[in-house]
């Protein structure tokens, strides 16, 4: 069975019918009610989590101990699945190439999206407009953004490189096709894109903080400077962590992006854990190395999630 | 087994599909005449015209069958085929685009076995069955059997005021490469000398065929001289660089068909591409076909290709059809549709031959398709081909890209089949 988005909220109004007008009397049934009630809401939503991803997961796990393509049998294979992993030089490859991606992504998105909101969070004429223009490419099909992107970073013909030639650059890198330059324009391309959706987040962070604040620090006499640092940052605080944990998660798992605007070209020079896990599963059909391979991108993804989690904890507890 | 109304059975089915496991039952035709809708494989519709000139074809033959095409992209046809297979997807008959992919999939058992179907052939009127020869078993039949000639375009070489290209040494083609590269078309852009499309075929492939080089040894030196050419070409500026080429997506057909481009080393299934291209007014280049070039002149033609074969799926609804289909397509009846279109059949005969009028009327052109040459397989078919593949993919963009020099790529790619395949 599949719980698709709209099973989950069609059963969510008919449960809520169900429930009498008025409060209930006797204790017992008072405090039963509202647990049933939680459990009922949540219950659609952790079936479709149970079964479509916690039970693929663990099933993805004793995968990687065994060799099995869904055309043979399942066969154990102890640790066969990793030894092979860690000999491919293409495995080690594209580890480093996830961490770099990430490394430069995520910093750089959230400085550029808080930079954008900073900057639309005040009272002009055409804000909509602006805070829209922003957001539209995030909503636009990957796939087009991936081709302008690739026309933008063209070697001979694109505006980028012409654009670098007309302020002096001699001889402008070849993009996509060098394997120094691939990885920064992939990452160009993506910060691009996701800037709009943080943006809004860290708009809807900035609302929170009270205006207040920053008219009495004005009334002590603090710059522009000193408000963002002690009143702004620390007031973003939780967006900004949230901001952090999605924007990591993400990066550690992009896919789509890299294969149509580079393919993990030129040679191996963007191709990434997720890409990898696609080929050996997907194209070549060896299921217990991919999972093997996603074991390690799992294992990378909690840990830089849970480290997050643990500074922040730290921070709050100072 | 218990039946179950058809509702039910899809559900089982498709649970059973979700749990990756279970084949479902193969029906039986029990009526020869009831209808009978016969899924096929196949890709780009629109620019491919033999997908549908055999459909139309054989459901005339068979009233009683419609044809339903699976339509994929071209260039994601092994991927989807490949991620349809794994999730238990039941298309009858498929498409086996080039010999590698047939490798992979027949190893895995997804193909359905052919052997004794193969043994009731005209065997020996079939061109390019050995490659789908597996340990004396077969799982597939080519319908089609390309290879790889030089397409050139006689209006840029007579206003150049050059000769046709007829039996060139690759030291000659990249002589007139050179000479060729000049103006613009009018739309503005530049008119190179050649193309080479951006795929390891067009300058591994043919170091094989033509040295006698084994792209699955490791050991690949015989390389060398093939992509020292194609990099002075590209350097020179007689070639359209491979960087732009792959990040542009530049589609080989509209460099040669708006005349961007004099000469093209391309497949025959091109020859069926341009007749519809013109036929559809939106080219009007005037072409001709001369053989590939090569090493040394005066020797026999070697050339690379690779044929195109039916298959059935192992999870095929409706075999008995899809076997119909199969011998129809690749016999001589399917022969005499392909050739009538401009497509190079598998199967032979004069009649088939006489079927063929696509060509251009000049004498090279036919001499380019009749003469006798030696046609190399693309790329040897083995269970380590689709890992050596993706080696040798990744060396020949870093080397086409200058991001390695010759020397080093085909070291490392050695290297990396010796370590990480062999």
């Amino acid at each position: 069975m599949t719980v698709t988005p709209e099973t989950v909220s069609s059963t969510a109004p008919a449960l809520r019918k169900r429930r009498p007008p008025e409060p209930a009397a006797g204790t017992r049934r008072r405090s039963l009610r509202p647990t049933l009630t939680g459990w009922s809401f949540i219950l659609p939503n952790f079936l479709g989590f149970a079964l479509l991803t916690l039970v693929p997961m663990v099933f993805g796990l004793a995968l990687s101990f065994m060799e099995w393509s869904p055309w043979g049998d399942p066969e154990w294979v102890g640790f066969e699945n990793f030894e092979r992993m860690f000999r491919s030089s293409t495995f080690w490859i594209a580890l480093w190439n996830t961490t770099y991606y990430a490394a430069g992504h995520i910093p750089l998105t959230i400085v550029v999206s808080l930079g954008l909101a900073l900057l639309l969070n005040r009272t002009l004429s055409g804000l909509g407009f602006f805070r829209t223009a922003f957001f539209l490419p995030y909503v636009t099909s990957l796939v087009a953004v991936a081709v302008v992107w690739n026309m933008l970073f063209n070697p001979t013909s694109g505006p980028v490189n012409q654009f670098l030639q007309f302020v002096g650059v001699t001889d402008p890198p070849g993009w996509t096709s060098s394997t120094a330059w691939a990885m920064p324009a992939v990452i160009v391309a993506s910060v691009w894109r996701d800037m709009g959706y943080y943006m809004v987040l860290f708009l809807a962070g900035l609302q929170t903080i009270p205006t207040e604040l920053y008219e009495a620090a004005r009334v002590d006499g603090a710059n522009a400077w000193q408000r963002f640092r002690n009143i702004t940052l620390p007031g973003l605080r939780p967006t900004t962590f949230f901001v952090l944990i999605m924007c990591t998660v993400a990066s550690f798992k992009v896919f789509d992006l890299i294969v149509v605007m580079t393919d993990g070209g030129p040679g191996r020079a963007t191709k990434v854990l997720s890409q990898l896990i696609y080929e050996e599963g997907i194209r070549e059909g060896r299921f217990g190395l991919a999972s093997a391979i996603s074991l390690v991108l799992f294992v990378l993804v909690a840990g830089f999630t849970v480290l997050q989690f643990v500074i922040q904890r730290h921070r709050e507890d100072r | 087994m218990k039946r179950y109304p058809s509702a039910l059975a899809a559900i089982a089915a498709a649970s059973a599909v979700a749990l990756a496991g279970c084949s479902s039952p193969a029906s039986e035709t029990v009526d020869p005449s009831a209808p009978v809708t016969l899924t096929v494989s196949a890709w780009n519709l629109d620019k491919t015209p033999e997908f549908n000139a055999l459909f139309e074809a054989f459901e005339a033959a068979h009233p009683n069958v419609t044809i339903q095409p699976v339509e994929i992209l071209a260039d994601d046809y092994p991927e989807k085929v490949a991620t349809m297979l794994a999730g238990g997807d039941t298309t009858d008959v498929l498409t086996m685009k080039n010999v590698i992919d047939y490798a992979r999939y027949a190893n895995r058992g997804q193909l359905l076995d052919l052997t004794d179907f193969v043994g009731g052939l005209e065997k020996d009127k079939i061109a390019g069955l050995e490659p789908f020869d597996i340990d004396g078993k077969y799982a597939a039949v080519p319908y089609r059997q390309d290879f790889w000639v030089l397409y050139y375009n006689k209006k840029l070489f007579d206003e150049a005021g050059l000769p046709y290209p007829d039996h060139l040494t690759w030291a000659q083609y990249s002589e007139l490469a050179k000479k060729l590269t000049s103006g613009t078309t009018p739309d503005g852009q530049k008119v190179y000398g050649t193309y080479h499309h951006i795929w390891r075929s067009v300058v591994q492939a043919t170091a094989a065929a033509q040295t006698g080089g084994d792209q699955l040894s490791g050991d690949y030196e015989f390389f060398s001289d093939q992509y020292a050419l194609a990099l002075d070409l590209q350097n020179a500026g007689a070639a359209l660089d491979w960087g732009t080429a792959k990040t542009q997506k530049v589609n080989y057909r509209s460099m040669f068909e708006t005349g961007q481009t004099a000469m093209l080393p391309m497949g025959t299934w091109y020859i069926a591409g341009i007749k519809a291209a013109i036929e559809g007014g939106t080219s009007s280049v005037e072409w001709g076909m001369a053989p590939m070039p090569q090493i040394s002149s005066g020797g026999e033609t070697a050339t690379f290709g690779s044929p195109t074969a039916f298959a059935v799926n192992e999870k095929a609804k409706n075999v008995e059809v899809a076997k119909e289909f199969i011998r129809f397509a690749t016999g001589e009846e399917g022969a005499k549709v392909l050739a009538g279109i401009g497509v190079v059949p598998a199967y032979g005969s004069d009649a088939v031959t006489a079927a063929f009028t696509a060509l251009p009327a000049d004498e090279l052109s036919r001499t380019t398709f009749t003469e006798n040459k030696k046609v190399v397989l693309e790329m040897p078919v083995s269970d380590v081909t689709s890992d050596i593949d993706t080696i040798l993919n990744e060396e020949h963009e870093l080397i086409m890209a200058g991001q390695k020099s010759i020397a080093d790529g085909i070291r490392d790619a050695g290297d990396r089949v010796k370590n990480e395949v062999l």
